[in-house]
């Protein structure tokens, strides 16, 4: 009979295996190190799987690319690229796995923030979704991207901007959770189109002068008369054709878009008016000058984090005041080019912040 | 019989609702074609999913089928993230004869 040998253990074991869940990420790795010493020590099978299944956790925004196949239902799609695997022949698969990179570590490094929910959550992408599908989208977990018709838009993998743009609904839903109608649906989407610019110039290294600072560039055939969906730039002139005519987005509030809160009415126009945020944040990136993803960056990231599910045009602009005097001072040259922003397009900047109108 | 599909929202909403409604007219289908094609509708009408994106989507995009057959009409909506497995399949083969 072999003899059983107890460890003494300062903390239990259920209390250590409840650490792997902090968010602090060294005291889950102090809780796995204690962990696999003591498993090391005692054997336990019962201790091995646990810090099996630890270990299993992804983490890090671990990426996992599957193939639809052109079905519509997720759950049947095969997973075809892992974290770590090398490339694989199907190009989609390898842009959406590229383009999840590249986000991940435009979060990481520009802005300290773990994946998603800054917690490290899997990144999940689904490509060749339906047949002939025109779109991509966030279903609340993961992000699925269409193949394109062929006639008028092609794969949407094959745009860094767009596979940034979905990520980062994640990143709102995990923030300030934008209410996706009106004008806190609005910004939901100038996030998106914010976030997923500044991936493409800061992978492309571009200032905000050199930056074409379009959205989907990449999606249209060579049949179609347009430079993207959105110019943050130019709202309203990204496209201009007999197909589907003038781009209709706004660059204003005098030119605000009063759409039905349905989803015919785009939700109130939340891909309409989003031109307006989108232009003020070109226009303060401009105005500091040099890389979007830093100054004009950090007062756009921070203000998310201070947003609510409600946050209007007006509160997100005061927002934006208030941060830029916190992290760069009270009359910043920032500060001004924040106000002289939103002013130009059509949103004074009140001295008090308003957060959580809605 | 005669399929209309229109599409509204996703990323490029303002762009999808511009678009005219595709038609489908069965007259130059083969019987066989005709014949599933009235099943999938059947099974469609009877669970087409949620008419609505579920909450957390973004970017989702929804879809409006109205078949007109004889003296019977019917309209089916759902989204990306709502449809069932049978709207899913009418949605796909409407799709792919449209195609």
């Amino acid at each position: 009979m072999t003899p059983t040998r107890t460890l003494s253990c300062i903390t239990p074991p259920f209390i250590l295996t409840r650490l792997l869940d902090s968010d602090n990420v060294e005291i889950r790795q102090a809780a796995l190190a204690t962990l696999l010493t003591t498993a090391q020590l005692r054997g336990e099978r019962s201790v091995r799987g646990l810090i099996a299944g630890a270990l299993a956790t992804p983490a890090d925004g671990r990426r996992s690319i599957f193939d639809c196949a052109h079905s519509t239902y997720l759950p049947s799609a095969r997973l075809t690229r892992s974290e770590n695997d090398e490339p694989v022949q199907d190009a989609s698969v390898n842009r959406a796995y590229d383009g999840f990179g590249t986000t991940r570590a435009f979060f990481q490094e520009v802005f300290g923030r773990n994946s998603i929910d800054d917690r490290g959550l899997p990144l999940q992408g689904y490509v060749h979704r339906g047949n002939r599908y025109n779109n991509a989208f966030w279903d609340g977990r993961q992000m699925v991207f269409g193949d394109g018709d062929g006639q008028v838009f092609l794969d949407f993998t094959g745009s860094l901007d767009v596979i940034a743009h979905e990520l980062t609904h994640g990143v709102t839903e995990h923030t300030a959770a934008l209410e996706y109608h009106n004008q806190s649906g609005a910004l939901n989407e100038s996030m998106s189109d914010a976030f997923g610019s500044m991936t493409k110039q800061w992978l492309l290294r571009q200032t905000a002068d050199q930056a074409d600072w379009l959205i989907g560039a990449e999606v249209f055939t060579p049949h179609i008369d347009a430079d993207a969906l959105r110019s943050m730039k130019a709202p309203g002139t990204a496209f201009d054709n007999k197909l589907f005519g003038r781009d209709p987005q706004p660059d204003h509030m005098d030119r605000y878009v009063q759409a039905p809160d349905t989803e015919d009415g785009d939700n109130g126009g939340v891909h309409l008016n989003s031109g307006i945020p989108n232009k003020a944040f070109y226009l303060v990136a401009t105005g500091i000058g040099g890389n979007s993803w830093e100054a004009p960056g950090h007062i756009w990231y921070e203000s998310l984090k201070a947003s609510t599910q409600t946050t209007d045009f007006q509160a997100f602009a005061d927002t934006t005041y208030d941060k830029a005097g916190t992290l760069y001072g009270a009359d910043s040259r920032e500060q001004r080019v924040v106000k002289e922003a939103w002013a130009g397009v059509g949103i004074q900047i009140t001295t008090a912040p308003t957060l959580g109108r809605g | 019989m005669r399929l209309s599909l229109a599409t509204r929202g996703g990323m490029a909403a303002p762009i999808a609702r511009r678009l005219p409604p595709q038609v489908l007219d069965t007259d130059r289908l083969p019987d066989d074609a005709v014949r599933e094609l009235r099943r999938l509708v059947a099974a469609a009408s009877a669970d087409p999913g949620g008419a609505h994106p579920a909450p957390p989507a973004r970017d989702a995009m929804t879809y409006t089928i109205t078949v007109d057959d004889g003296p019977r009409s019917a309209t089916l909506v759902s989204s990306d993230t709502s449809m069932s497995p049978a709207f899913a399949a009418l949605l796909d083969h409407v799709q792919r004869h449209l195609g």
